[in-house]
């Protein structure tokens, strides 16, 4: 024992006062998760679709250069959408279940964090690095579809004012048809329902690594879900309007129409790719429906973590 | 001295073993009492129930049955966790952050921030000697080095109680030793030290009081003083003692006819201050080369 205690040493006085819930620590969460996924040099992934979209901006399609620029955008906005969501599962599947590996979670939260606070971090910072990745993404596209558009207005303006059977208003109406298929401010709007689908993907991850076992798991898991949830309308039709359908069956296809969420609903963006107008209020609306999932699934894994042992 | 730190009543601890009836009792009906300001050791053998009651403290289990607080308010508080600092047993941070933002990530948890929090940091750096190694990943951090920074770690937010689960685990004994000197520092400078370690040295060393555990039940309790003395014996320890001396000792003790010499002989040292006597020797050596 030691012999320093000769005097009382002055006590230590109490601590400040910790809020209930603070942002500042949902915000010191999702801050840590995003150096975490920067630092697990998950961003090396962009090179990948970079590669992927200057492959598909330099096939020489025998077709109309507005036909061509269209399918440079289906192929690039189609990978930018399966990117997003698979890095959304990975990388989500991956948080904490290694916190609790590596015992992180322990200190994490024996200091003063609630647990909801740790899941909305976690789920907070993801969402982050997959708004930064997107963009990212788009504006890989956006250099290759101006690229291409430019390329193809030249050639075309060039080759119609060589012959002198186009008049001016022709030639325009030519340019136009290019330019409906170029690089149009609507296609933010598909890179926002590619966000708003991985935000429920990593939703849903999220909670399933919330009482999965390992992070391969919640990995195929998410994924079988994320394919029956592009599947959902088609089976939940057949399912409840199968007349020899018992009880038991039409309830559970209900309570899996209720859990698994319709991911089919986040297509609307394929036809804003192809030029189609744009319905602001259906944007709206996909907008709170997933507000409306990440609430739900938060408050699913919440009630799975808040009893968790550590 | 008379504040309680940490209040275990009653506590009991229950495991039920997947898909069957068995349960595993880790803890049962365990009641201790943590005072401010003194260094208490919970000891026992592995599985012994240590970690499980420590965890039950700290809010991350709940408890089967009695209740554990700290400074007076339930475990599972918010506001007691913020009067704790916890350095759980082989520490693992995030490897991807250096010590520093280690420190700041933990102090932000806190509610601490700005110049504050970057003055607390270079102070906790200071006090565990990581100066040096404050812009380094944890990846390429020494166990020594996690365990020192872990240290730094639950001293952020300035807490008035220090959990340290087996804080020696694994370190060398240099590492150790300092780690056993901050532990002292620890207490005089007013924080109450809750350990927890199946390594009894360290525990005689800095514990005022101490608690034995085993299967889950406390078996002794009390201060180092009472558990360890033997009543009816007396030590002395002399320097430069002649053969004449002890001669004149031996025929006093023969005389008093009561009292009998048990021991006699030259005191040894332990291999470990044997050891961290010759590795300060080669530092210092070096240090002047």
């Amino acid at each position: 024992m030691s012999d320093s205690n000769t005097t009382a040493p002055t006590l230590r006085p109490p601590t400040a006062k910790v809020p209930l819930f603070s942002i500042g620590r949902v915000w010191t969460i999702a801050g840590s998760t995003v150096t975490q996924l920067v630092r697990m040099k998950t961003f090396y992934f962009l090179l990948a679709f970079a590669l992927v979209v200057v492959a598909v901006g330099n096939f020489n399609i025998p077709t109309t250069p507005a036909k061509e620029l269209s399918m440079i955008k289906k192929v690039s906005f189609g990978t930018m959408d399966l990117f997003a969501w698979l890095f959304a599962i990975v990388s989500t599947a991956l948080l904490i279940p290694r916190d609790l590996e590596d015992r992180t979670l322990y200190t994490i939260l024996s200091k003063p964090v609630r647990r909801i606070e740790y899941l909305v971090g976690k789920l907070g910072g993801v969402l982050f690095v997959i708004a930064v990745s997107l963009l990212a993404m788009f504006a890989i596209c956006a250099v290759m579809i101006y690229a291409r558009e430019s390329l193809f207005v030249g050639a075309e303006l060039e080759a119609m004012q060589a012959d002198s059977r186009y008049s001016q208003e022709e030639i325009a109406e030519q340019l136009s048809l290019i330019q409906m298929q170029g690089l149009r401010p609507e296609l933010g709007v598909a890179v926002l329902a590619s966000f708003l689908k991985a935000s429920v993907v990593a939703a849903v991850t999220i909670f399933l690594s919330t009482f999965a076992s390992s992070s391969l798991f919640t990995i195929i898991v998410s994924v079988l879900l994320f394919l029956i949830g592009h599947a959902h309308t088609m089976a939940t039709n057949f399912w409840l309007h199968q007349t020899d359908s018992n009880l038991f069956v039409q309830m559970l296809v209900k309570i899996v129409k209720i859990l698994i969420p319709n991911y089919q609903l986040f297509s609307f963006s394929e036809g804003v790719v192809q030029g189609e107008a744009i319905n602001y209020v259906v944007v709206s609306q996909m907008g709170m429906l997933t507000g409306g999932y990440l609430v739900v699934f938060i408050l699913l894994s919440l009630l799975v973590f808040v009893d968790k042992e550590f | 001295m008379s504040e309680l730190a940490v209040e275990v009543k009653n506590l009991t601890k229950v495991f039920s073993t997947s898909l069957s009836k068995d349960h595993v009792v880790a803890v049962d009906n365990l009641s201790f009492e943590v005072k401010a300001g003194e260094v208490y050791g919970l000891i026992g053998p592995n599985g012994s129930g240590k970690s499980t009651t420590m965890k039950v403290v700290l809010g991350l289990m709940a408890a089967s049955k009695g209740s554990a607080k700290v400074f007076g308010l339930d475990s599972g508080d918010i506001r007691a966790r913020n009067e704790i600092g916890f350095l759980p047993e082989n520490p693992y941070f995030y490897k991807h952050l250096s010590g520093a933002e280690t420190l700041q990530f933990y102090g932000k948890l806190c509610g601490i921030k700005g110049s504050k929090l970057k003055d607390r940091i270079a102070e906790l750096l200071h006090l565990v000697d990581l100066e040096g190694a404050a812009d380094r990943r944890l990846g390429g951090y020494s166990k020594g080095m996690l365990q020192r920074i872990g240290l730094a770690q639950t001293l952020i937010q300035d807490p008035r109680l220090v959990i340290l689960d087996e804080p020696t685990a694994g370190v060398d004994p240099v590492g150790s030793r300092q780690i056993r000197d901050l532990i002292m520092k620890l207490r005089d400078d007013g924080y109450t030290v809750f350990l927890c370690s199946h390594l009894l040295e360290q525990v005689q060393e800095v514990c005022d009081r101490v608690g034995i555990i085993f299967k889950g039940r406390m078996r002794r309790e009390g201060s180092l003083e009472e558990l360890i003395s033997i009543e009816d014996q007396t030590a002395m320890t002399l320097e430069g003692a002649s053969p004449e001396l002890m001669e004149k000792i031996n025929a006093l003790v023969a005389e008093d006819g009561k009292a009998k010499i048990v021991e006699q002989g030259h005191p040894r040292t332990t291999l470990e201050r044997l050891f961290i006597n010759i590795a300060g020797q080669r530092k210092e050596k070096s240090d002047n080369e």
